[in-house]
């Protein structure tokens, strides 16, 4: 019996480090390739051996990583606010109030799920180059200032917020607003937030999008630049694998630090 | 503010039978009014970036068009539809987007049921602490993961080749990429390597919401562990398991797209390519608009009736323990 539960246990402590290791082993390649030098590069040793910052210094000279960071943080947020405050809004209809059409709002709200990004790409890239929007924050964002993901996850999360209350309030004389702003919001605070930062990593990711409207590097989010940088030196590994890590590091320290938030909503939610 | 609403809604005072005026924002028309205001924002902003470009792009699959501002857009009836099925490269696309749909299913489903059934007797420490770590490819971007695993198998200098040839496992170098018979199989790991961690980890929350009693009754009536997982774990997990195979099946062709795009641009000879790839290069590479639109409705109707299918399948099958 001893036996038995040892052996089982060797296997599952096994097959967790394997996984753990194929997770974590191309980060660390990444980090430690981005800190050899010019020689070193090209063996496989696992520790750089003359670590230096040279990679870095030389990406920041060849492409404008700074400006993208900024880009890519300005764009994310306001994406995630402007979603945030439709979503809210939306949910906050949907659970209060009974009305016509509500079947028909939840069906177009359903639907769009099935609906992928390459089936509306053609008509919104022509909507934003007759508005003037490319190569602008704005022309990135405003395709994606509703989410439907945002809405119905709300719309759970709202329903199991005590009826009672509602009535309470009502009776003592909160006005709809007041209900959503001053009696729900505060209440329903950490999912929300948790919600925030689901969309918020979304939004860092981003890829297809952004790519159409941003052409140049200046204007492009940090993923789009670094994806230039692929496609133009392709033997400049130390410096590529520089500017991989800094694309990765402010969603890797969000992830540090909120860790458990960030599981526990993804688990909530599920995915885009 | 409270205050005012109160006195509104004090009852008049005895005697005093005059009717009390009815502000506007108490009357009737605006109460009916308010939910669609408060849904006004996104019913109107999901109109506009998603159902109105819908809609337009049905319109363009029966035109021709090169998305050149001023230019006028020829109708020409189903000829982009015909023009799309004879097209070589189209109908290999759709092979490899059956390939990755199946493909992905052992990533998304199969190993990460195993791995959740597994670890699911840990304590609670160990399991945040491998949770923690198997979740960070899923929030990587796919661009960052594609620079990585770039290097990781590189034809001459990547440290995979590196491995392989010391390990006697190849005779020489592999360029994954070039290679039209590796290509594929490389966007399918890479897609998989970012999904197995989530399901793994969602699948693990199904199953802690089991009840432990289930699988005592089992023990009892002296199943074997493989029988109890058969017969307990898999019905009782069958709505998360269902929920999964649906994301799969219906995303993972969106998920490869980046991977496509940044490692391969579909290739070599269109060997690693997919249909929304496709439909990306007939917009924007070949500036063909009505065949780029035509496939795109095609397959919107196609993953439609899909969609349907699997709801259906789950409404009959899936288990819930009420």
């Amino acid at each position: 019996m001893t036996k038995r539960f040892s052996i089982a246990s060797v296997f599952r402590h096994g097959a967790l480090v394997l996984m753990c290791v194929l997770a974590i082993v191309p980060l660390y390649w990444m980090a430690i390739s981005s800190l050899k030098n010019e020689s070193e590069i090209f063996t496989s040793s696992i520790i750089p051996l003359k670590p230096t910052l040279g990679n870095y210094t030389y990406a920041f000279t060849q492409m404008p990583i700074v400006r993208m960071i900024v880009n890519s943080f300005g764009i994310s947020i306001m994406m995630t606010m402007l979603q945030l405050t439709t979503s809210l809004l939306a949910a906050y209809a949907l659970v209060r109030w009974r009305f016509r059409g509500k079947a028909l709002i939840f069906s177009l709200l359903s639907v769009t799920w099935l609906i992928p990004f390459q089936a509306i790409m053609i008509p919104n890239y022509v909507l934003i180059n007759d508005m003037g929007l490319n190569e602008t924050w704005l022309g990135i964002v405003l395709p994606f200032c509703v989410s439907t993901f945002a809405i119905l996850s709300l719309y759970q999360s709202f329903q199991s917020f005590p009826g009672v209350l509602i009535e309470a309030a009502c009776i003592d004389g909160l006005s709809d607003w007041g209900i959503l702003t001053r009696l729900i919001l505060p209440n329903t605070r950490s999912t929300v937030a948790s919600l925030g930062i689901i969309q918020f990593i979304n939004a860092w990711n981003e890829y297809l999008w952004p790519m159409l409207v941003t052409k140049k590097m200046e204007n492009a989010p940090i993923q789009i630049g670094l994806k230039l940088f692929v496609n133009s030196d392709s033997n400049m590994w130390g410096s590529l694998m520089a500017a991989t890590t800094v694309s990765c590091l402010p969603i890797l320290l969000i992830y540090l630090v909120l860790r458990r938030q960030i599981v526990d909503s993804f688990i909530r939610f599920g995915i885009k | 503010m409270s205050k005012t609403i109160e006195n509104l809604y004090a009852p008049p005072l005895a005697g005093k039978s005059e009717p009390l005026r009815q502000p506007w924002h108490q009357s009737k028309l605006w109460r009916r009014l308010k939910p669609y205001l408060y849904l006004l924002p996104a019913v109107a902003l999901l109109g506009i970036w998603m159902y109105r470009p819908l809609l337009y792009t049905f319109y363009l699959a029966f035109h021709k068009w090169s998305m050149v501002p001023g230019t006028a857009k020829v109708f020409v009836g189903f000829d982009n539809f015909s023009r799309l099925l004879q097209n070589k490269s189209f109908v290999e696309a759709i092979g490899n987007t059956v390939f990755y749909t199946v493909g992905l299913l052992p990533f998304s489903i199969v190993i990460p049921l195993i791995l959740a059934v597994v670890t699911d007797k840990m304590n609670d420490r160990m399991k945040n602490f491998y949770r923690a770590l198997f979740f960070i490819p899923m929030i990587l971007a796919p661009v960052s993961v594609s620079a990585i695993w770039r290097w990781l198998f590189h034809p001459s200098n990547g440290v995979v080749n590196h491995l392989l040839l010391k390990l006697g496992l190849i005779e020489e170098q592999i360029a994954f990429f070039s290679d039209a018979s590796w290509a594929r199989w490389i966007i399918l790991f890479i897609t998989g390597w970012k999904m197995i961690g989530f399901s793994t980890i969602m699948f693990a929350a199904a199953l802690t919401s089991i009840n432990r009693e289930y699988y005592e009754a089992a023990s009892i009536d002296g199943a074997s562990s493989f029988r109890q997982f058969l017969n307990v774990t898999v019905p009782l997990m069958s709505p998360m398991i269902l929920f999964m195979l649906t994301m799969s099946i219906l995303f993972s062709s969106q998920w490869t797209f980046a991977y496509i795009d940044i490692l391969t641009t579909g290739g070599p000879y269109g060997s690693s390519t997919n249909i929304y790839y496709e439909m990306y290069r007939f917009a924007f590479s070949n500036l063909n608009v009505g065949v780029s639109s035509a496939a795109a409705m095609l397959f919107f109707l196609a993953f439609g009736v899909i969609a349907l299918a699997l709801n259906a399948v789950s409404r009959k099958f899936a288990f819930y323990d009420n």
